[in-house]
């Protein structure tokens, strides 16, 4: 059985933030201007992003609603009545609350009955996790449609206050993320037959390396002593401690760039991606600098897609995280020229603990 | 950039040196010492016992470059020259290990009286075994393991090293001299699979004699715990 990504749907919260900008609503950290923020941004490549934050630091829009938008937006666009919806497959880095599970908290406010329900816990690759779930619940029979939605509220983390209530001086990898990351959610309708033109999804695939690499992107650890937050007295001490700062570990970061090339090298080994196929490369890289290094590597082992098949919406919607390859998925959809019969290929390599998830689409028309 | 290597079967053999690569490099994050290396819990002693531990297959790495330098018959000759003089090159690098491990406060007679572990005595005889064999063209499967550690050593862990056991490099020098000429000696490795890896069997010979390697060298480090 076939399954078919037939809608998709994102919501972005209120203005584009562009990199002058971005510090007034984050704030200054102790009154002072960042001095890393002018090299991390010209690295990462990103001009604009959108938080779900004001300049006061109200939270306009939670997580759950933003999500809730993004499903809404999909189905709108859809042949779907939500009343039919079978599945709801959710991920999240980190939901509004820590618990119940961030799924049920979307379902409440998408309104939709008698889901099965699937929430995923990750970062950047949680979305695809998701979509998996939902895309064997299909092949597999078990349901005919599955919303999938991905959401992110960054921003929270990032306000001046989190860094001003730690004791010690706030280093480059609790720093690096904070002009990296933002606000926004993305949705995905399956079905199990195909809508006008929409992408047959042709497999998904995930190869994750933790037992073999440290952790490389954390919120909840100590630095100084590994504590997790859960472990000390109070959560003010955990967050005097610096345990709540989302934190990157920088010198690790090169291996997401090797661990992606070998996790593709290793599909055209199986005989799933054909590289002189692929017609449109989605790759959900975390900042511009990763996009060249990939790029070189597969050149390197000759396994080079052309630069003008490389699709990305990273510069001007920011990277926010888990929802990224969907609100790029989307906006490809609607703005990029695609025919039926195209191959593209998604990559979403996360460094959180090196968890890379791939996946191959053929656009179909009914 | 451009693809480093030209013929069709050269590149499917890179790729799967690329991914012997990869995979190896996952196995030395499961190796206990570089786990602590990596996550900053090294001592001194950790780094003494690493080098004792690596002396004794650096000091017999020339015998394998070298015997198989003199395998390769007449219509290898110019293969011959490029692994003679990458013998050439390193055949005395022990010396300079000696010498790390003297500044990092071991005895030099400590580590010339060292044994080859479990690991070192396997990987020891798979290259001198390899090595014996006429136009060992293999051989560059295993060049492409040391020659890639050797670069992991010089970008990566003689900087975490130092870090950990607040060393200002003065006991990293052989983990650092290894990096000065990585872009020619890989450039050299990729003119030489195009070279070399002309049929399907050497293709295959050379990535399973690149995966042995990998794993015993990996063996190797994991024997470090054991004595």
């Amino acid at each position: 059985m076939s399954v078919y990504i037939t809608s998709t749907g994102h919501y972005l919260p209120g203005e584009p933030v562009d990199n002058e900008r971005i510090e007034a609503v984050l704030g200054l950290v102790h009154g002072k201007p960042s001095r890393l923020k002018r090299r991390i941004l010209q690295s990462n490549g990103i001009r604009q992003r959108h938080y779900a934050i004001d300049a006061e630091h109200n939270t306009l829009i939670s997580n759950g609603e933003m999500a809730a938008r993004a499903g809404r937006a999909c189905l709108d666009d859809s042949y779907l009545d939500k009343s039919r919806l079978e599945m709801l497959s959710v991920a999240t880095s980190q939901g509004d609350l820590v618990l119940p599970g961030f799924g049920s908290m979307v379902q409440a406010e998408l309104g939709v009955a008698d889901v099965e329900l699937h929430s995923s816990h990750g970062i950047c690759s949680s979305s695809m996790m998701a979509l998996k779930a939902a895309y064997t619940g299909l092949k597999a029979g078990e349901h005919d449609n599955a919303l999938v939605i991905a959401s992110e509220l960054a921003s929270r983390l990032f306000k001046a206050s989190r860094y001003e209530a730690v004791a010690q001086e706030v280093d480059f990898n609790a720093e690096f993320l904070r002009w990296m990351l933002s606000d926004g959610a993305g949705a995905l309708l399956l079905e199990n037959e195909p809508r006008r033109r929409c992408f047959r999804i042709d497999w998904i695939r995930g190869f994750s390396h933790a037992d073999s690499y440290p952790v490389c992107m954390s919120v909840g650890r100590a630095e100084s002593d590994g504590r997790s937050w859960q472990d000390f007295a109070t959560y003010a001490e955990a967050e005097a401690a610096g345990a709540l700062l989302i934190r990157q570990d920088v010198r690790l970061l090169d291996n997401i760039v090797k661990l992606g090339v070998d996790g593709l090298l290793r599909l055209i080994d199986e005989g799933r991606v054909e590289v002189g196929r692929i017609d449109h490369v989605l790759c959900h890289y975390s900042s511009h600098y990763f996009r060249g290094k990939i790029f070189d590597m597969l050149t390197q082992a000759g396994a080079a897609i052309p630069e003008e098949k490389w699709y990305t919406n990273l510069y001007t919607r920011g990277n926010t995280g888990c929802a990224s390859m969907f609100i790029m998925l989307d906006e490809f959809r609607r703005t990029q020229s695609h025919r039926a019969g195209d191959t593209i290929l998604c990559m979403v390599p996360e460094s959180g603990r090196f968890n890379n998830v791939y996946m191959q689409l053929t656009v179909v028309e009914e | 950039m451009e693809s480093k290597v030209a013929t069709q079967l050269g590149q499917e053999c890179l790729q799967g040196l690329m991914r012997v690569w990869f995979d190896f490099e996952r196995q030395l994050g499961r190796v206990p010492i570089i786990q602590r290396l990596e996550r900053g819990r090294f001592t001194r002693e950790d780094y003494r016992n690493l080098l004792l531990h690596l002396r004794q297959q650096v000091i017999e790495g020339a015998r394998w470059i070298t015997r198989g330098a003199s395998s390769f018959e007449r219509d290898y000759a110019d293969v011959r020259s490029e692994v003679i003089g990458h013998a050439k090159e390193e055949h005395r690098d022990y010396e300079m290990l000696e010498a790390d491990f003297v500044a990092a406060g071991g005895a030099l007679e400590e580590i010339r009286a060292g044994q080859r572990n479990a690991g070192s005595e396997a990987l020891h005889a798979f290259m001198m075994y390899r090595a014996s064999q006429p136009n060992p063209v293999d051989l560059i499967g295993a060049m492409w393991i040391i020659e890639g550690l050797g670069q992991k050593m010089a970008s990566d862990w003689a900087r975490r090293i130092d870090e950990a056991t607040e060393g200002d490099g003065r006991y990293t020098c052989f983990m650092r001299y290894h990096g000065e000429n990585d872009d020619a000696h890989l450039d050299k490795l990729y003119t030489l699979i195009d070279r070399v890896c002309r049929t399907p069997e050497q293709q295959q010979a050379i990535l399973r004699t690149a995966r042995v390697v990998a794993r015993l060298y990996a063996l190797q480090l994991e024997e470090i715990e054991h004595g």
